[in-house]
């Protein structure tokens, strides 16, 4: 459970007495994950009351968005129900409820807009757009008690660095072509190391570094604040299928994921050394990896900032964060009408105006 | 200060800068620190290069009569550069303070000196207002760490993307002045169907950003004509 002082987000005029209880239900179905959280004000103190979700696991391959709608159309109703029942909380007795309308797979997002599209008109509940990119970044400050972080977000669908200015989370650098996550997984699937991808709390590909020991050179590439990862996942590739044996896949393993960290790391750095921000908050599905982790707080420490992560349940996509970006929004007046509330695949995270960023 | 003597200035992204007396000259020494964070055979090669390209690049520049300082020793096995000092403003900490006619004035000296580098096959690889000082009334560009040189179109499109990028994240109410001065600047030497080709190409770039909306539309209606 989550329990933080943060009043200065709730500096909203004439609803100060509203504030003592609001309860909102919060739907994540953006890619590989289902989720259901609610997120809550008692008493001036935000809490996370429930956080429940559904993973998608494909048996071969990487996502298929088709059958990774459907499993969430399976699993949607056997969640709903868990977090409602373990919360103790009626849908009925909700303020709102908060919806991840993108970015991320039509057919995935498609699913949570239905649901919540239905609570919001069956039981008369206000309806929440939330921006999944916002949702990462505001539960990571939620849990760690940020006020302005620079914030490194690595995910399977989103590798960028971005710092808060003039009402939005403004984007430094970001991925040229793919992400950090989408890069380590295509990787491991392409060797034959995955499915499943991670094992043990461990990613295929930093079991598999572990069998190495020397660094190859393989092409880096930063410009300027961007990095581009397709050279370097030929020419890992490459590398891989020339590999003899398992210290030699190591080896490979190894430069791979020292040459990709290393770039997000530099960016992080870049971006560190331009707005000199005091904390650095590392957010979305890869911030689980222990190996960057690490990396990024030696980097912060080399610039006297703070590293902050999320903990597992936060990390990867869920509901909980929608709910609590949900529940931002909805004390500022954000909602929208079901009737126009679509999905967007392609919704960046630099469009959405936020009341409770400062315009300076 | 005395000959030989280090005096810490700042501490950049992966560089410390120090300023010194170097055989009579106020210079700057560029240390490529190393990094804990990296395996230490990446670390020796990366820093060894990064050196080199920057040395080599920044020489070319001088010698094609740009605002840059000038390279007085260059060490690429340990990582170090010394370089001529110079004395101003980062562009980045006071463009909201300047006036409209100097922020006219800059965009259009940073177009010209941005075309004429292009023109030489050089790219700077990380143009933005933090790598540009004003000193004496002039424009320098500093920082060619990322530089390189190539032919490729899309190289120089990304030093204008990256430099775009950097206004709209610092100052965005700037953002559109700057660069339309900035273009006014490039086109004097680089002339007007390169520019205009140069422009398709930045546009391009932005649309690769991830979950552009324009790009889907784009497709939707290129679909439509098949």
């Amino acid at each position: 459970m989550v329990n933080v002082d943060i009043q200065n987000l709730f500096v909203v005029q004439g609803k100060e007495k509203a504030l003592e209880k609001i309860v909102v239900l919060g739907i994540e179905s953006t890619s590989h994950t289902f989720g259901v959280g609610i997120a809550a004000i008692i008493d001036g103190e935000p809490k996370i009351l429930v956080n429940e979700y559904s993973k998608y696991v494909p048996e071969k391959g990487g996502i298929h968005p088709r059958e990774a709608s459907q499993h969430h159309m399976v699993k949607a109703p056997m969640v709903l129900r868990n977090a409602l029942d373990k919360s103790g909380i009626k849908l009925k007795n909700i303020d709102a409820v908060a919806v991840a309308l993108g970015p991320g797979l039509g057919p995935c997002l498609r699913v949570g807009a239905s649901i919540a599209r239905f609570i919001s008109s069956y039981y008369g509940k206000p309806l929440v757009p939330v921006n999944h990119a916002v949702a990462h970044i505001e539960i990571g400050k939620l849990v760690n008690k940020l006020s302005d972080p620079l914030v490194v977000y690595v995910s399977g669908g989103n590798t960028l660095v971005s710092i808060q200015r003039r009402r939005r989370y403004r984007v430094l650098g970001e991925t040229l072509d793919m992400p950090l996550g989408n890069l380590l997984d295509t990787f491991a699937r392409e060797i034959g190391l995955a499915p499943p991808y991670v094992v043990g709390g461990k990613h295929q590909v930093d079991i598999c570094a572990e069998w190495g020991k020397e660094f190859i050179d393989l092409p880096y590439t930063v410009k300027g604040n961007d990095l581009s990862f397709s050279g370097l996942l030929t020419a890992a590739l490459k590398k891989a299928r020339q590999a003899r044996n398992k210290v030699e896949l190591g080896n490979v393993c190894l430069s791979f994921r020292e040459t990709a960290f290393n770039m997000v790391v530099e960016v992080a750095e870049r971006g560190l050394a331009l707005t000199r921000k005091k904390e650095v908050l590392l957010t979305g599905g890869v911030a689980a990896n222990e190996y960057l982790n690490s990396k990024l707080d030696k980097m912060a420490g080399l610039h006297n900032a703070r590293f902050y992560t999320v903990p597992h349940g936060y990390a990867g996509d869920n509901g909980a964060m929608i709910a609590w970006t949900g529940l931002l929004l909805y004390v500022h007046g954000v909602t929208i009408d079901p009737l126009k509330a679509f999905v967007r695949q392609r919704w960046r995270l630099d469009e959405v105006d936020l009341p409770w960023i400062p315009e300076n | 200060m005395d000959p030989g003597e280090l005096e810490f200035i700042t501490q950049g992204a992966e560089a410390q800068l120090y300023m010194t007396i170097f055989l009579g000259f106020k210079s700057i020494v560029k240390y490529r620190v190393p990094k804990p964070y990296r395996h230490p055979d990446f670390d020796k090669l990366f820093r060894y290069r990064r050196t080199l390209i920057e040395a080599r690049i920044m020489s070319h520049l001088k010698i094609l009569g740009l605002n840059v300082p000038a390279i007085y020793f260059a060490d690429p096995d340990h990582g170090l550069i010394i370089m001529e000092y110079i004395d101003g403003h980062r562009l980045s900490d006071c463009l909201s303070e300047l006036s409209r006619d100097d922020i006219i004035r800059y965009a259009l000296s940073l177009g010209r000196q941005t075309s004429i580098m292009h023109k030489n096959t050089i790219y700077h690889g990380d143009l933005t207002i933090a790598n540009t000082i004003i000193a004496n009334d002039k424009l320098y560009i500093i920082d060619f760490g990322l530089a390189g040189y190539s032919r490729d179109l899309e190289e120089y499109a990304i030093d204008i993307h990256l430099l775009s990028r950097s206004i709209e994240a610092l100052y965005p109410e700037l953002h559109d002045l700057f660069m339309e001065y900035f273009w006014k600047g490039y086109m004097e030497i680089a002339g007007k169907e390169f520019t205009a080709k140069l422009k398709d190409k930045v546009r391009d770039i932005r649309l690769r950003g991830r979950y552009v909306e324009e790009r889907l539309r784009r497709k939707i209606s290129r679909e439509r004509y098949m």
